[in-house]
């Protein structure tokens, strides 16, 4: 590249055509693919560019097409189920191999009705259970890795989270219906059962205590899922904590549990709210590890240790069975309960986003 | 990648085994056909010669023989290359009939909806099997049940295994007072089919309330359970003291296996009956001359002396119009060979899933339309 | 109570706590790890690795040559898109006056995207491509549908690396007369190059081990995975762990829990290139900007 500053372009280097054989004659010009190779270089920025824009679209793009599909599929059940889809309880498919009527011009089998507030009710309660137990967990790992552990044991503890938040759900579930679940429910279960009084809260713990499949063994394993997650997160903000304003309080005589009250935790208060509330959409569009270990019953749970779905679980163990009602009335319902798990999702992630996105203009701020 | 052929790298000691073990298995066939006097021996089709995949998914009742018919019949004509999967005869409809599986095993034949919306859509039989109702309660034999009293347990009015309505079929026997707990399918199931259809059959309120389907709106009972496929209402009974579940008979040694009860069912003229080759071969032949040419009959609690109550065809569900005209004749050619006598229907095949073959008017009219996938 | 005893007893409490919390974490891990491995690793057999499945019967070979094929897909497909998209929003999209972040609603939908259930994505894709445009099981529809799925998680890993490829590098190409598109191509991603790695590791780890969404595009087969890219179903090492724990032949049991060690493996694997990539750069990385 010429370095005395001469622009870049107005020397083609090495485009040019083989020399002529005799001497004192003027430089032929580029060649074909020399004219190639300078239009090239000229415009790849715009090329870059046009890339570039081409890619960032295509994201909003799926997630428009997507909601639109849902959108059209969802209209019949929308349409003939209305309000009672968010509030009714009974998920009744109707009468398949019996005889088909029109309502509001959508024809339906006789007697089919569908109520999904059991499957939205199991996601937000799994989704709570998961973000309740995980929340304090993943803050005191991050605590413990970051201020407490030697350098060493805390790189092998990150790998670990690490390794954790790779597992794929599937395995998870496999561990939860084959190992957790009959663990707890034969372990862990009873005696929790046994010691709650019949008052209105606790009631809920009381027995039976089931065989290990059920919302309590459901949220729990999500829980585990989203550890990862909030952990990690917590502990890079940790890391990020200036270490000025944790050393002035300990020299004041502070404890330790005092700095981390007082100093630590309200600078990461905001981020780790984030990261939990991004856990939280994680937890809401789970679908494999909490159709195996949830016993897929479309019920609201009558106690926690009972079987229980949620939306995305419904929505893959009945998707085959809901296309052998000929009407495709029973995949539109599955279609809004999609819609509504989908708008659930892009909402908590749009409230995830703000609330980060305003921790770090008032970290650039500080 | 490599390219696929039919030609699996196996350690020799395996292919040894397996070799050995289809020949032994074409040898006991030759056998067996030579001892099927006058039984209708349709001729075989060969397939495309070029390579040629068939997929098959649906009916986990079905599942294990196909499992048994594939290596054996691409054996036969390596040409053709089988993939089997259980996913419930719902999925086994549904996917063929949205053109992702070539073949759907089901249990339950098409819904007159599902017909109107796919006129080319076939539902063939290829062999007659059964559902019998499993239980785990260790300590009780030959429990005697009725179909009404089944009904009032998945409706929640029985709670417990010593209720009065259980212990008058079942004078004599010690019943324990643990609780019932009721497992039903959670995918669409051509088990779940058969089985509401026997519910409606006997217990009048079951039939007011609940349609028949392979998914049904199930009553809600305290402590149910719900689980994916045969292999987990199998896996989730024998698990769960107490349980009561309707398992397809094709997992009977299985639950044996798993110290699972069988129990004995009522029948039309009042008799407990098992499913045995008798028991449903009496069925079975109280509606063969009513079964119509498309094959779909519920063959439930029939009233010949002697019948078990809840026997059903095993359907093929099948597109007449294939997109290509080699897979066409592929399956042709593939189901034909399954409901050969000699060959996927001979007893070899059929006892290890304790199924009884199609009678011989059945067996024609699965040929005629067989005969229509083009 | 006097206010010395309950601050020391409290901090002990918070070392406690910390301390519990930190078994929380790792007993469910160890838990789960050798709970795979204790099912798998005593009936293995390495003829799995070779052998296609048959019914309940076989081998993986199938599902791990159709897994690598998919994350192979993923690589090409959302790779090139994430990997422009975060050149974008890193480089060559306008910043915003208020200083807040470029890339307005094309930003939003990323990080939207990153949380979207897989479910309702597979779903989409079903019915738009499967049944909509006839293609029926395949290793398109499966691969499209994790690449919508993986591209915000390399968007933003591409981004990330290229916010702290420090800009004396950039500076520098300018003085020099490089053009912006010569700068970004031979000096700028190629510094970024470590982390736009380690996102698409993390993407592949993702993709590996998804399975609602491939149950909808990819079906199930027990061929080897073909060049027919549409109207034929694809393995992948998820379905047996799916639906093969609870059949009944112990055969099939045992595929399951071999299926769970292996995508196991391969997370593993994944991740500790990821941090030779990590560790490397540091080595050979200059000191400061």
């Amino acid at each position: 590249m010429p370095a005395d500053g001469t622009p870049v372009g107005a020397v083609p280097i090495g485009v040019h055509g083989p020399s002529p054989s005799s001497a004192g004659q003027p430089p032929r010009g580029p060649t074909p693919w020399g004219r190639i190779a300078n239009l090239a270089r000229r415009n790849e920025e715009t090329g870059w560019r046009v890339a570039g824009r081409i890619a960032v679209v295509l994201p909003l793009a799926a997630l428009l097409f997507a909601i639109t599909i849902l959108a059209i599929k969802a209209w019949p059940s929308i349409r003939v189920n209305g309000f009672h889809f968010l509030t009714g309880s009974a998920w009744a498919p109707g009468s398949t191999y019996g005889s088909i009527i029109k309502t509001d011009g959508v024809s339906h089998p006789q007697g089919s009705s569908y109520g999904a507030w059991p499957l939205i009710l199991g996601t937000i309660q799994t989704s709570v259970i998961a973000v309740v137990i995980a929340l304090p967990i993943s803050i005191g790992a991050a605590f413990a890795i970051t201020e407490r552990l030697p350098r060493s044991a805390a790189r092998v503890l990150g790998f670990t989270v690490e390794l954790l938040a790779g597992v794929p759900s599937v395995v998870f579930g496999l561990w939860g219906i084959l190992t957790l679940g009959p663990f707890l429910a034969q372990n862990v279960y009873p005696h929790i059962a046994n010691v709650m009084p019949d008052v209105p809260v606790l009631r809920y713990f009381r027995s039976p205590t089931g065989h290990g499949e059920g919302l309590l063994t459901g949220g729990i394993v999500l829980a585990i899922m989203i550890i990862p997650i909030i952990t990690a997160t917590t502990r890079d903000l940790l890391r990020q904590v200036p270490s000025l304003p944790k050393e002035g309080a300990s020299s004041l005589g502070m404890t330790e549990w005092e700095v981390a009250r007082s100093v630590t935790l309200p600078w990461v208060r905001s981020g780790v709210i984030g990261a939990t509330v991004l856990g939280l959409g994680r937890a809401i569009g789970e679908t494999i590890a909490l159709a195996m270990v949830t016993g897929s019953i479309i019920q609201v749970a009558p106690n926690i240790y009972s079987p229980m779905t949620t939306i995305a679980a419904t929505i893959i163990s009945q998707l085959d069975s809901a296309q052998t009602d000929a009407t495709g009335f029973a995949i539109s319902a599955l279609a809004e309960a999609a819609l509504i798990l989908a708008v659930i999702s892009v909402v908590v992630n749009v409230i995830a986003r703000m609330i980060i996105n305003r921790t770090s203009r008032l970290g650039a701020n500080a | 990648m490599r390219r696929h052929t039919n030609v699996t790298r196996t350690p020799r000691a395996f292919r040894f085994i397996r070799q050995s073990a289809i020949g032994g298995a074409v040898a006991a066939i030759a056998l067996s056909a030579a001892s099927v006097a006058g039984a209708a021996a349709p001729t075989i089709p060969a397939p495309p010669s070029s390579a040629v995949t068939v997929a098959e998914t649906g009916s986990s009742l079905l599942y294990p023989l196909w499992n048994l018919w594939q290596p054996v019949y691409s054996h036969q004509y390596p040409s053709v290359t089988i993939s089997t999967a259980s996913t419930g005869s719902g999925a086994g409809i549904s996917q063929t009939l949205a053109g992702t599986a070539n073949i759907g095993a089901s249990d339950a034949y098409l819904a007159p909806a599902q017909v109107q919306a796919n006129k080319n859509a076939l539902n063939i039989p290829l062999a007659i099997s059964s559902q019998f109702i499993a239980y785990n309660v260790p300590g009780v034999k030959n429990l005697k049940l009725s179909g009404n009293v089944i009904a009032q347990i998945y409706q929640g009015s029985i709670t417990k295994w010593n209720a009065a309505p259980i212990a008058k079929l079942n004078k004599g026997v010690t019943l324990p007072s643990t609780p019932i707990v009721t497992v039903h399918r959670a995918d669409g199931s051509g088990d779940t089919f058969i089985f509401s259809q026997f519910m409606s059959a006997t217990n009048s309120t079951w039939n007011t309330k609940i349609p028949i389907g392979t998914t049904i709106p199930w009553p809600t009972v305290s402590g149910a359970l719900a689980e994916t496929g045969n292999s987990g209402m199998l896996s989730g009974c024998s698990a769960t003291p107490g349980c009561i579940a309707y398992i397809g008979v094709s997992y009977l040694q299985k639950a044996q296996a798993a110290n699972l009860g069988e129990a004995l069912l009522q029948n039309a003229k009042g008799q407990f009956v098992l499913p045995t080759t008798a028991t449903v071969t009496a069925a079975a032949a109280s509606f063969t001359a009513k079964t119509p040419k498309s094959g779909a009959i519920s063959m439930i609690n029939s009233s010949a002396k002697g019948a078990y109550p809840i026997i059903n065809y095993e359907y093929a569900i099948v597109l007449a119009n294939q997109p290509s005209s080699t897979t066409a004749s592929a399956i042709r050619s593939l189901l034909t060979w399954a409901i050969s006598p000699a060959q996927g229907s001979s007893t070899t095949f059929l006892n290890s899933v304790n199924f009884v073959p199609l009678p011989a008017k059945v067996v024609t009219q699965s040929i005629a339309q067989i005969k229509k996938i083009k | 109570m006097t206010t010395t005893r309950w601050r020391s007893i409290s901090t002990w409490l918070f070392k406690l706590g910390a301390y519990l919390a930190l078994l929380a974490v790792l007993v469910p891990a160890v838990w789960l790890i050798g709970g795979v491995v204790a099912r798998a690793v005593p009936n293995f057999e390495w003829d799995v690795l070779w052998t296609p499945t048959q019914g309940t019967n076989g081998g993986l070979e199938n599902a791990i040559l159709g897994t690598f094929v998919l994350m192979f897909g993923v690589l090409i497909v959302a790779g090139s898109i994430g990997v422009l998209a975060g050149i974008h929003l890193a480089e060559l999209s306008r910043p915003r006056k208020s200083g807040k972040a470029s890339g307005g609603i094309f930003r939003l939908a990323i990080e939207v995207l990153s949380g979207f259930p897989s479910i309702v994505l597979g779903y989409v894709a079903y019915v738009a491509l499967v049944v909509g445009l006839n293609w029926h099981f395949g290793i398109l529809p499966a691969v499209l549908t994790l690449s919508v799925l993986v591209i915000p998680y390399i968007a933003k890993g591409t981004e990330s690396a290229l916010r702290q490829v420090p800009n004396g590098y950039r500076e520098g190409a300018v003085a020099l007369g490089i053009s912006t598109g010569r700068t970004l191509r031979t000096i700028v991603l190629k510094a970024a190059l470590p982390g736009i790695a380690t996102g698409l590791l993390l993407a592949l780890a993702i993709s590996g081990g998804e399975t609602a969404p491939l149950l909808l595009t990819a079906g199930w087969t027990n061929q080897l995975p073909s060049f027919h890219l549409i109207n034929q179903p694809v393995a992948y090492l998820t379905y047996p762990v799916y639906t093969f724990y609870n059949d009944p032949s112990h055969h099939a049991q045992v595929l399951s829990y071999d299926a769970a060690l292996l995508l196991i493996v391969l997370v593993l694997g994944l991740l500790v290139s990821a941090r030779v990539i990590v560790a490397r750069t540091q080595r050979h990385s200059e000191a400061g900007a």
